[in-house]
């Protein structure tokens, strides 16, 4: 049996717990003050005279970014699924002679430095007349969030039984309609966790905008906050607005889906 | 089972095709850019002059090379070392049963689910001169001038470190916290039954049980943190100086700052030598585990 902690063992983990999420507090009460009042000394713990101003202000500001970090996102996770869905299926269920060698190829990818793929990727895009465009970033983002998928995805297709679709291959059924109609449904909790955690880091990147988009009106919020820090100063009240107003869509998902990215992320890590 | 080889091929077509024209021949080609003098102009013209292993040179002439190297070890040691501390005590507070874990366990992973522009700016502000740490240090009387956190050579990379501890603290919590879990609750009991000391039972029982675990935690962060570019380039974007680079951000500021295209390609083809050493090294060590 393992021990019981009660509400004073809550209490414990709620202090730790409060010092590691504190960053958000303080970004959350930072858009409602004036930069003065977030400079203050001694620094305020709640904001003196809250406005929602500065919220309002940066969301109309920060809209048209929104709307191409959506456009990445979506676009990134429909690319990634579409790409990497068929592979683990293969390297899961039947034996070929290079099927050691992909699993590394993939897992070799997944480890490389981002500069290492996108300082290249940015000289070959621009032959390409990829920079400049969100299919460019889409397209970069995916090189590394597919290994990532696949080497998820093959935690959960491994668990398919192999006799379902040996039954099915007797029946007559060929190979893509056992895996749209048998692997694909049996695999569902996987793709709903990849699907999470691709959206996040699609959501969430920086690097990739921020070498491959010049063009301020295609810019994802990642980098679109830099509008908020200007050559002569940082308006801090509302670069704190918009940190909140971009965190929130991740936050909402984390607080509903937090057990989908736990099983993502120690599927992904502990698979060999 | 066996199937086709066509069948097996337009299976494994879409990502092989991705990987092989977007992942890999970028990598190879930064090996033939690295022999080039390629800035932006001489790569679109097609002029770039083959100048052999002059980049490579400059590179390791460089001190700023060496100090970005040096920083990237240290910061992904010591942050490795930190992060897996952390995140292991706190697996050891989870262990237990408590009145709303579900919902503390889920705001523990907050620093992994906020975007880096966000918590990259947050530790910009908050470890500024007059920003937030400094303002509370002094009201609370316990410094008197402000600690230059990241403004100073020496102390720039330490405070990036301690912020990247931060950000690492839900992903090593997680692989931990799984991996205690599976250890079987009987050997507890027996230790009970013994009447074993708490801190006994962590050091011969949990720890040893949980080794590969903390093994494989150990090399996948090693791998992680090798990566690490946005949170150094959105707080110090490797200053002041030069002096927090990171072998990543040095690269990038090379390309993107300086247009130095093959300078940059040498760092890079240099860092993914590390890798490979790195990847190699580590299944050894897994490899003698079992």
């Amino acid at each position: 049996m393992r021990k019981k902690g009660g509400w004073k063992w809550s209490a414990l983990v709620a202090g730790v717990v409060a010092l590691i999420v504190s960053p958000l507090y303080f970004i959350a009460i930072g858009g409602f003050m004036s930069t003065e009042e977030i400079f203050h000394k001694p620094p305020y713990l709640i904001p003196p005279e809250p406005t929602l101003r500065y919220y309002q202000e940066a969301l109309i500001t920060l809209l048209p970014y929104i709307k191409n970090s959506f456009i990445i996102a979506f676009g990134t996770l429909m690319l990634t699924l579409l790409i990497a869905l068929p592979a683990p299926f293969v390297l899961t269920k039947f034996e070929f002679s290079s099927k050691n060698s992909l699993s590394f190829l993939f897992a070799f990818v997944q480890m490389l430095p981002y500069t290492a793929v996108i300082i290249p990727l940015f000289l070959i895009f621009t032959r390409m007349k990829l920079i400049n465009s969100h299919f460019g970033v889409i397209l970069a983002l995916s090189v590394f969030l597919v290994p990532f998928a696949i080497i998820i995805l093959r935690s959960y297709m491994v668990s398919v039984p192999s006799g379902l679709i040996e039954a099915a291959l007797i029946d007559g059924a060929g190979y893509l309609k056992i895996f749209t109609s048998i692997v694909l449904p049996l695999s569902a909790p996987g793709i709903a966790s990849v699907s999470i955690l691709v959206f996040l880091m699609a959501w969430g990147n920086f690097i990739v905008p921020l070498a491959f988009i010049k063009e301020e009106s295609l810019r994802p919020i990642s980098i679109g906050l830099y509008v908020f820090i200007g050559q002569y100063g940082v308006e801090w009240n509302k670069l704190m607005a918009g940190s909140m107003i971009y965190t929130i869509p991740p936050l909402v998902v984390a607080l509903l889906a937090g057990k989908s990215i736990v099983a993502g992320l120690t599927a992904g890590a502990f698979k060999e | 089972m066996k199937m086709p080889k066509v069948s097996l091929f337009l299976f494994l077509l879409p990502s092989l095709a991705l990987i092989c024209a977007f992942g890999i021949y970028p990598i190879v080609y930064n090996a033939f850019l690295s022999l080039k003098d390629v800035n932006l102009i001489s790569y679109i013209r097609g002029t770039a002059q083959n100048v052999g292993l002059t980049n490579y040179r400059e590179v390791l002439d460089d001190p700023l090379f060496w100090k970005a190297l040096f920083n990237t070890v240290t910061f992904t040691l010591l942050s490795i070392v930190l992060q897996m501390s952390i995140g292991f005590l706190l697996a050891l507070l989870f262990y237990r049963e408590f009145p709303l874990k579900g919902l503390f366990q889920a705001l523990v992973m907050i620093p992994w689910v906020m975007p880096i522009m966000v918590s990259g700016s947050f530790f910009r502000w908050f470890l500024s001169d007059n920003g937030f740490l400094n303002n509370f240090l002094t009201a609370l009387g316990w410094i008197k001038e402000p600690i230059r956190w990241i403004t100073t050579e020496k102390m720039a990379i330490y405070s990036l470190t301690a912020v990247n501890v931060w950000l690492g603290i839900p992903f090593n919590f997680i692989l931990l916290y799984t991996g205690i879990q599976q250890i079987p609750e009987e050997l507890y009991e027996s230790a009970d039954i013994d009447g074993a000391a708490s801190w006994h039972k962590v050091m011969y029982i949990t720890l040893p049980m949980l080794k590969p675990v903390i093994v494989a935690t150990f090399i996948l962060g090693c791998i992680l943190t090798f990566k690490v570019f946005d949170l150094v380039w959105i707080v110090t974007k490797g200053g002041p100086g030069g002096a927090s680079h990171l072998l990543s951000t040095l690269s990038y500021s090379l390309a993107f700052d300086r247009f130095q295209f093959g300078k940059s390609t040498a760092v890079l083809v240099l860092m993914q030598i590390i890798v490979v050493l790195f990847i190699s090294l580590s299944n050894r060590i897994r490899w003698e585990e079992r």
